[in-house]
């Protein structure tokens, strides 16, 4: 699976960043997310609800940044096992850049994200998991979005 | 005895009322006091290494009896799977078999290889086990494309170039003068598409241990159970052959699928012994799909030579054939001697040549499935037939009827090592294209063209070697077991009969069919006749059921057995009316002295055979019960011609059979009714082939098929009503003259069903499955490169 | 205990077991019913339909806990002119799916005595067998309704 997307916000980058790096808020965007625990640098072990196609199970998720240009871009890995359910991974570049808004300093969030799946999720799923995956995507950044007014 | 129920009747099967009303027995349907469950944990990678398994979350998890993984089979000298058949390269070199732990410890090869199995004391708690089972894997990049295989990544230490071997067949130098001298050389690229099997009923296995009597019993889902218990004794080293038992009772369709030894029965057998307790496993469909070894899959370039007349020179085949990760049962031998062999097909054709690759894939295990090799070769034959004849505008039928080999050419030796003992290829040829009506095509076609439809016809004159097999023959051939059959009559005290037969039943109807000869050749009533098959502890070893060998082979087996019984039959008649022996005659279940009117019914002989009181105790023993070992002195050889015909819609793709003629010689016909059903089955699965169904993998080696969504089934729709009828030139070699008619509807159909489509494009080739997208492509890109669409470019 | 009836007898269930398959709990020691099978377990094959008041359901995902007093029937218990009508034609091969089939064609032929061939074919589109008994199981079914 491979997409892209963008996601313009209004708010300073610095501020986007912090966001962005930012466990609680990211569990808080990310569906089905139960759970969301550091455990090291810029490395988090997350815990996923998520029901694919006839396919429903709780993930692990193993979260990790990598290659941080601070306050502009990293890349998210996630690596899930689902157990007897099979594996999913996948990487998120996300690049933030400096716009102006009407009403001052704005952000303009692109992501791309890759991925694979694998055993039970791909040989039941495989036609499904492409548009869940898109769906997540999409949900977690307009979450993320409006995440700034309610935080 | 001529009667209803005799050799040659449509008698009601035996077996229907059982099934239809439930009261089916399959392995399924059988559950043990105390049993407990198994859950195999399955790798969701192609190929990874395996770091570690962490199994005590799985073992503490509730209701977990027993959690095991690779390694503890091999703590306890559980021995690998291996590869029954031995095929050389063409240096002599032996094939190279990488080691097939039936539990993957070093490595896991394929998506869906367990690596580990959880016993629970119910399935859920040894399903919420097997989520709790934490393996450290570390991918690597998976091997699936089976034409770059070769020089893809090894997959297996102990395998260079990922080559199981590279084997050849018939006369290179021969083969090459035959094309120097060629007036027009037809080549075909070819792709044959891999299958899943899809028996309905899943693989499932019971095993039992006696702790008292140190005896093993396993009920599984196995078309030859005799096989099973010597792999799982003599090279698996679960138990000692006389205390494993090994039972296959009802069995909901096998189709090759079923023949092999796997890791899940193997697993299961010995897991009762460590638990001391029943283990109970059936596959889920989607473990079938993953784990079940496939069929098919190769890659093919064909040339065929021909003079200006269309007559045949030589044939040129070299193929790659997937075997995937490891090699399965049978497998070597499937795209070799069940291949290469049948490149003659019906024709003279002179000099053959045939080089077959066979390569690892990190895929499912291939082998045999429905034809098993033979269906592959009629393929690849029959497409070569129809694109010569097109190419050199000559009727299809036509050249076929040029090369055909003539009923007084036979016994034929082929140039690919088959001695044929029989047939009459023309005739079937020719009530085939009655059946057809194949003067009317033209009309027809032209009508179809007016409704804006295309129509196509297209022929295949399909041969098989079957009945296997000569065991000399085989055994020379590199098969590592004899392939004889077994069968035992015993007569009742009363006159009813119990045959027990070493062939095994999953559809094929040996209940009544074996029923069927009895009541023939003893005068015994039909349903007097009861028959047990699929237990090693009731039957002798045996070879059970595969490559159409039940009637050839285990009916001849109870036909010898009978000739004992009739035998010494005739000495008790003897005594009984005080005549010589060679006086006797036994006709309709009656013995008789010669010219005279005494006589004795079979019923009679056999009550004083069990209560000897007037009786040669001094000269013979009591009892009316033999056995008898048949050993089949050659292959036999089934033919036909296949004639389908289509129509197109070339707006949507849509390929419509609108009819379909398969004219058959199975020899003598015991139950054509059965036979009937079996060819419908045949033609359902080499339908299916070429329309619908494809095993496919994506480059991560991930089964993108795996599932009744994704990989189409035929259906009830999806068959035309077919025009089903024989020929008969008798075998020549067994006593029945009869020669096997499982696999002749997938050995023949698809190349039918392909010439068809592909006539009605106008187009060299169309890739398998042509599903409607596939066809639509076709249509439209008619005139651009044969190649490019044959390879799906 | 779950109460419902059975081919028109009395049966149970454990309540525990409410929200199990009812494909599991007809094969159970509890109930015993081993005429519908396990082919896929995701409605996609067919072989272990029930009828449920007379409406045809896949056993395979249907909890257990919705035929609460109300009537299962399966193959075993379907002696009518449809299943008669497959015993005699000698439909079956291997038999893993000919239960499934009694039971669509017996949902199809109660609500349709006189079904036409391509009603029979639509009806018998959820119903996989891997032998090839469809054409025969069509033939029998075309002429039970012509009749």
């Amino acid at each position: 699976m491979e997409q892209a997307g963008e996601s313009r916000i209004a708010q300073p980058r610095d501020r986007v960043w912090r966001a962005l790096n930012d466990p609680e808020v990211l569990a808080r965007c990310l569906d089905g997310c139960k759970s969301m625990t550091p455990v090291g640098d810029g490395e988090y072990e997350a815990e996923v609800g998520a029901k694919v196609g006839p396919v429903k199970a709780t993930f692990k998720a193993a979260i990790a940044l990598n290659d941080v240009v601070e306050p502009e871009s990293y890349r998210l890995d996630v690596e899930v096992k689902g157990g007897a359910a099979g594996f999913a991974k996948g990487s998120a570049l996300v690049n933030l850049e400096d716009v102006t808004g009407e009403d001052g300093d704005e952000t303009l969030l692109t992501y791309e994200i890759n991925g694979n799946i694998g055993g039970k999720l791909a040989q039941i799923g495989s036609r499904l998991v492409d548009a869940a995956a898109r769906k997540t995507a999409a949900r977690f950044f307009e979450r993320f979005k409006v995440d700034f007014d309610t935080a | 005895m001529a009667s209803e129920t005799g050799i040659g009747a449509s008698v009601k099967r035996k077996e229907d009322a059982r099934f239809i009303t439930g009261a089916g027995n399959y392995t399924d349907d059988i559950n043990a006091p105390g049993q407990t469950h198994a859950v195999f944990v399955r790798s969701p990678y192609a190929r990874a290494r395996i770091n570690g398994i962490d199994t005590a979350a799985a073992a503490a998890t509730d209701g977990v009896v027993a959690v095991f993984t690779g390694a503890d089979l091999a703590a306890d000298e559980i021995g690998d799977l291996p590869c029954g058949w031995l095929v050389k390269s063409k240096d002599g070199s032996d094939m190279v078999a990488p080691p097939h732990p039936p539990i993957a410890t070093e490595a896991v090869n394929y998506v869906g290889e367990p690596y580990a199995v959880v016993i629970g004391e119910t399935l859920e708690a040894a399903r919420n086990g097997a989520e709790a089972v934490d393996a450290d894997f570390e991918e690597r990049p998976a091997v699936v494309d089976l034409a770059t295989a070769a020089s893809a990544d090894q997959i297996h230490e102990s395998v260079p170039n990922n080559q199981a071997y590279d084997w050849e067949l018939g006369d290179k130098a021969a083969t090459d003068a035959a094309f120097d001298g060629a007036h027009h050389v037809a080549t075909v690229d070819i792709v044959n598409n891999r299958l899943i099997p899809n028996a309905i009923e899943p693989r499932a296995a019971l095993g039992e241990y006696d702790a008292a009597a140190g005896t093993y019993t396993l009920h599984t889902t196995s078309q030859n159970p005799h096989l099973e218990r010597l792999v799982l004794a003599a090279f698996v080293n679960v138990a000692p052959e006389a205390r494993l038992r090994v039972i296959s009772p009802d069995v909901g369709g096998g189709f090759g699928s079923k023949i092999f030894v796997y890791a899940e029965e193997t697993a299961v057998i010995w897991a009762a012994g460590k638990v001391r307790r029943p283990v109970k496993w059936r596959a889920e469909r989607s473990e079938s799909f993953l784990a079940d070894a496939h069929g098919r899959d190769h890659v093919t370039t064909a040339q065929l030579a021909l003079d200006q007349n269309g007559k045949f020179l030589g044939l040129r085949v070299k193929t790659k054939a997937n075997m995937g990760a490891y090699l399965s049962t049978f497998a070597s031998s499937v795209p070799t001697y069940l291949y290469g062999t049948l490149m003659a097909g019906q024709y003279t054709t002179p000099a053959i040549y045939v080089e077959v690759q066979s390569l690892y894939t990190n895929t499912a295990p291939v082998d045999a499935y429905r034809g098993a090799g033979r269906p592959e070769a009629t393929y690849v034959v029959e497409r070569c037939v129809e694109t010569a004849a097109r190419e050199m505008g000559i009727d299809p039928a036509e050249i076929r009827r040029r090369n055909f080999i003539q009923p007084g050419d036979f016994p034929y030796d082929t140039p690919v090592a088959l001695t044929y003992d029989t047939g009459d290829y023309e005739a079937s040829l020719d009530k085939a294209l009655g059946h057809i009506d194949y003067a009317g095509f033209g009309a027809r076609r032209a009508a179809s063209e007016s409704a804006g439809k295309k129509r196509g016809i297209g022929f295949s004159c399909y041969i098989e070697a079957c009945g296997l097999a000569p065991s000399q023959v085989a055994i020379s051939l590199g098969a590592g077991v004899g392939l004889f059959e077994v069968g035992e009559v015993r007569v009742d005290v009363t006159g009813s009969v119990t045959v027990v037969t070493g062939s095994h039943s999953h559809g094929q109807s040996h209940e009544t069919t074996f029923a069927q000869i009895i009541s023939d050749k003893l005068g015994v009533p039909f349903e007097n006749v009861t028959v047990l098959h699929g237990d090693t502890g009731r039957s002798d070893y045996a070879l059970g059921t595969y490559g159409s060998r039940s009637l050839a082979v285990g009916g001849s087996a109870i036909i010898k057995a009978t000739d004992k019984i009739i035998a010494k039959g005739k000495k008790i008649a003897a005594h009984i009316l005080e005549a010589q022996e060679d006086q006797m005659d036994f006709a309709d279940g009656t013995f008789t002295v010669v010219d005279s009117n005494q006589s004795i019914t079979f019923g009679e002989v056999a009550f004083a055979a069990y209560v000897p009181q007037n009786y040669p105790l001094e000269e013979l023993e009591p009892g009316l019960s033999e056995k008898a070992f048949y050993d089949p002195p050659n292959f036999t050889y089934p033919a036909g011609a296949h004639i389908c015909e289509v129509e197109v819609d070339p707006d949507t793709g849509v390929v419509d059979i609108v009819d379909f003629v398969a004219v058959d010689d199975f020899g003598h016909v015991v139950n054509p009714m059965i036979v009937e059903g079996q060819v419908h089955g045949g033609l359902a699965q080499g339908i299916g082939q070429a329309l619908l169904e494809h095993g496919v993998y994506d480059d991560a080696g991930q089964l993108l098929s795996g599932s009744y969504m994704d990989y189409t089934m035929p259906r009830a729709d999806d068959l035309p009503s077919f025009t089903v009828d024989t020929t008969v030139t008798p075998c020549t070699h067994n006593p029945l003259g009869v020669k096997g008619c499982g696999e002749a509807g997938a050995i023949g159909s698809t190349a039918a069903v392909m010439n068809a489509v592909t006539d009605a494009l106008g187009v060299a080739s169309v890739p398998m499955p042509a599903t409607p997208e596939t066809v639509w492509r076709a249509a439209s890109a008619r005139g651009s490169s044969a190649e490019g669409a044959e390879r799906g470019e | 205990m779950i109460p419902f009836r059975l081919n028109g007898d009395a049966a149970q269930f454990d309540s525990g077991d409410r929200d199990t398959p009812l494909l599991y709990v007809l094969r159970s020691p509890t109930v015993g019913d081993m005429t519908p099978k396990l082919g896929c377990g995701g409605e996609l094959c067919g072989a272990c339909r029930v009828l449920v008041d007379g409406e045809p359901a896949y056993a395979c995902t249907l909890p257990a806990g919705a035929v609460e007093g109300r009537h299962v029937e399966t193959a075993a218990g379907l002696d009518t002119p449809v299943r008669r009508a497959l015993v005699d034609a000698n439909a079956t091969q291997c038999g893993h799916c000919l239960p499934g089939i009694v039971v669509a064609a017996e949902a199809l032929f109660r609500s349709n005595p006189k079904p036409a061939r391509a009603e029979i074919a639509a009806a018998l589109d959820s119903q996989l067998c891997r032998c090839g008994s469809h054409p025969r199981v069509l033939r029998a079914l075309v002429d039970l309704g012509g009749e």
